[in-house]
């Protein structure tokens, strides 16, 4: 039996090459046969993300070094072949053969192995590559074993550690912080000043998790209705903005004003007015827009640029101290529960595989979907 | 033995509290359920030390000092639970389980140092029963109200700051724990109204100090909600003022009980 891993990602290759080698999704049942062909594998998942594409393979009959290597071999013939990549492409790739392919699955739906260190978008993308390789009839009992235990151990490795805590980047880290004071955003009015980039994947990234409705106000007036339009949200004229800052819950500032925009007096007339509503107001303008003193009003709520990009920065920080953690897990889960995928399976279950599906069962199966 | 559940139930909520802390000191993001059963079986003990109470006096079991902080106790853990999801998964039990300790420790020594003397009631008036378990059922809401009060200003004092520490993680958006202090207010003010009311049909009608007692907890709580639903108190005054309004009932309690 043997098990194998042949795959790139971020960390070893550059964007150009993970382009070239990414499967398209209607492709991948084919792709899947065609590994399978050859008859020396005879199961296999593809993964294949904007990070990394990696082709688990195994197969029940024979062992050795020599199984493992020839696997590999003819992995990475295919992705050469097939994707008509140059020999110098050949050191990009990482080849892990039985314990080390299953480890590097532990790793990677864990998400130790992300750009965004813990992400957990990946746990999905590797449950949806087994889903599709099921359905194509290219995974068997190595296989199922192994992606089961790799789902349970992403999930043991994220409820026992840090590895997810806190957000990474500002549009999240503002996204937690409203979250936090409003709850569920979808009674909350957000404004957002300058219609700059930063400020519209903040803007965004508010809509996306159910904010009410966005105004943008802007010194380009097309500007802020394009902004608008791309948010379905409203456009004010840039010197109307101060008469609806009252009305908002969350106000975001990005403007490439020389002077502070928002004073602690302007502040305290719209509290007033709200009846000392919560407020959240989150400047990334450099030059900053809002005055700082601002954060000293009661149920007033100031981030700028600074304490996001600090508050991103610890969450790395911290999920990186955590990697220690989860990597013990991953070994002590290892320990205790082995990885019976990898262990060989009762005698008359391989005769039935090879009765059932003939010398070349992966490829049978394969055909058929 | 009812000394043994209160020595129990003590036991349990101190887990509970000691649980939480751990869970958030190493690695759980959210209130476990492993605190939810601690606190449960704290409840159900606490149910026992007042049933053996009850039996034992024929009545209510709030006769002394030591059984009021049982059944305010008591009280605050009960609307703990009833008052759903957002309380019971986002650290009310941190706050609540020291503060139920605190108050069934002393309850516990006062009960040991005292030699327990039966007094069964040869006429039981009802309308007193009525009177003192509602309010205290009142108080226990304005206590719960006063933790919920503390966890905003904790809440809030974070944001301020910018420390997002596991903390700020675990406990629940401020604008939930706003809600949750003026409901438990209502709730509080709701039932004290009732036991006020129903001190007038006592057999015997309490001394104009103890209904003067009663009253000035009844408006403080009153104003200070109905400035809130007003609009004339914002989010952080009405914490700072649930977390504050709660010596109203301690001095009155203490008042009464003298």
């Amino acid at each position: 039996m043997s098990l194998v891993c042949l795959g790139l990602n971020h960390k070893t290759a550059p964007v150009e090459v993970r382009e070239r080698v990414a499967f398209a999704p209607s492709y991948l049942a084919e792709a899947m046969a065609e590994i399978c062909a050859s008859g020396l594998i005879e199961e296999t998942v593809i993964l294949s993300t904007c990070n990394r594409v990696e082709v688990y393979a195994a197969s029940q009959q024979g062992d050795g070094k020599g199984k493992a290597e020839n696997e590999l071999r003819e992995l990475l013939d295919y992705f050469m072949r097939h994707f008509e990549l140059e020999p110098e492409h050949e050191k990009e790739f990482y080849k892990l053969a039985d314990e080390n392919a299953a480890r590097h699955l532990f790793q990677v739906s864990s998400g130790l192995d992300s750009m965004v260190l813990g992400e957990t978008e990946i746990f999905g993308q590797v449950k949806k590559a087994y889903s599709d390789a099921q359905l194509a009839g290219a995974t068997k009992r190595v296989l199922n074993k192994l992606f089961q235990q790799a789902f349970t151990v992403g999930k043991m490795v994220r409820s026992s550690t840090h590895i997810t805590r806190g957000s990474t980047s500002v549009g999240s880290v503002a996204v937690d912080l409203a979250e936090k004071i409003f709850g569920d955003l979808s009674g909350c009015r957000v404004m957002v000043v300058g219609a700059g980039d930063m400020s519209r994947r903040v803007g965004k990234s508010l809509k996306s998790r159910g904010a009410k409705s966005v105004i943008v106000s802007n010194r380009s007036y097309d500007k802020a209705e394009a902004l608008a339009a791309e948010m379905e949200g409203e456009a004010v004229r840039f010197d109307a903005w101060e008469t609806v800052i009252h009305d908002v819950d969350i106000i975001i500032s990005s403007t490439s004003a020389p002077h502070v925009l928002i004073d602690a007096k302007m502040i305290e007339d719209a509290m007033g007015k709200r009846r000392r509503r919560s407020l959240f107001l989150i400047d990334i303008a450099v030059p900053r827009d809002i005055a700082p003193e601002v954060n000293d009003i009661d149920n007033v709520y100031l981030y700028d640029i600074d304490h996001l990009e600090t508050i991103a920065d610890d969450a790395r920080k911290q999920r990186k101290r955590q990697i220690a953690a989860c990597e013990k897990l991953i070994d002590e889960y290892i320990d205790d529960k082995g990885i019976p995928a990898l262990e060989a399976p009762p005698a008359e279950h391989v005769q039935k595989s090879v009765s059932d599906d003939g010398a070349n069962p992966g490829s049978k199966a394969v055909t058929q979907s | 033995m009812d000394k043994i559940l209160l020595a129990a139930s003590i036991l349990f909520f101190l887990g509970a509290f000691v649980y939480v802390l751990m869970a958030l000191r190493h690695s759980h993001e959210r209130t476990p359920m492993a605190n939810l059963i601690l606190m449960g079986i704290g409840f159900a003990l606490q149910c026992g030390v007042l049933h053996f109470r009850g039996q034992m006096h024929g009545r209510c079991p709030i006769t002394s000092f030591a059984e009021v902080l049982i059944f305010v106790s008591w009280s605050m853990v009960m609307l703990y639970f009833l008052l759903g999801r957002t309380f019971r998964l986002s650290l009310l039990g941190l706050f609540t389980s020291p503060v139920v300790v605190l108050m069934q420790a002393g309850a516990l020594i006062s009960l040991l140092s005292q030699p327990d003397l039966p007094k069964p009631v040869e006429t039981l008036d009802v309308w007193l029963e009525v009177h003192a378990s509602i309010s205290l059922l009142a108080y226990g809401a304005f206590a719960l109200a006063c933790v919920a009060g503390v966890m905003y200003l904790v809440q809030d004092r974070l944001l301020k700051t910018h420390d997002l520490n596991a903390l700020f993680y675990n406990l629940p958006p401020i604008r939930y724990l706003v809600k949750a202090i003026g409901r438990v207010l209502g709730i509080g003010l709701l039932l004290l109204t009732v036991g006020i009311v129903s001190a007038f049909l006592m057999a015997n009608t309490p001394s104009a100090w103890h209904l003067g007692l009663s009253f000035s907890v009844w408006i403080g709580y009153a104003v200070l909600l109905g400035l809130y639903l007003g609009r004339r108190l914002g989010p952080k005054q009405l914490a700072v003022g649930a977390a504050l309004a709660f010596i109203l009932p301690l001095v009155t309690l203490m008042a009464i009980r003298a």
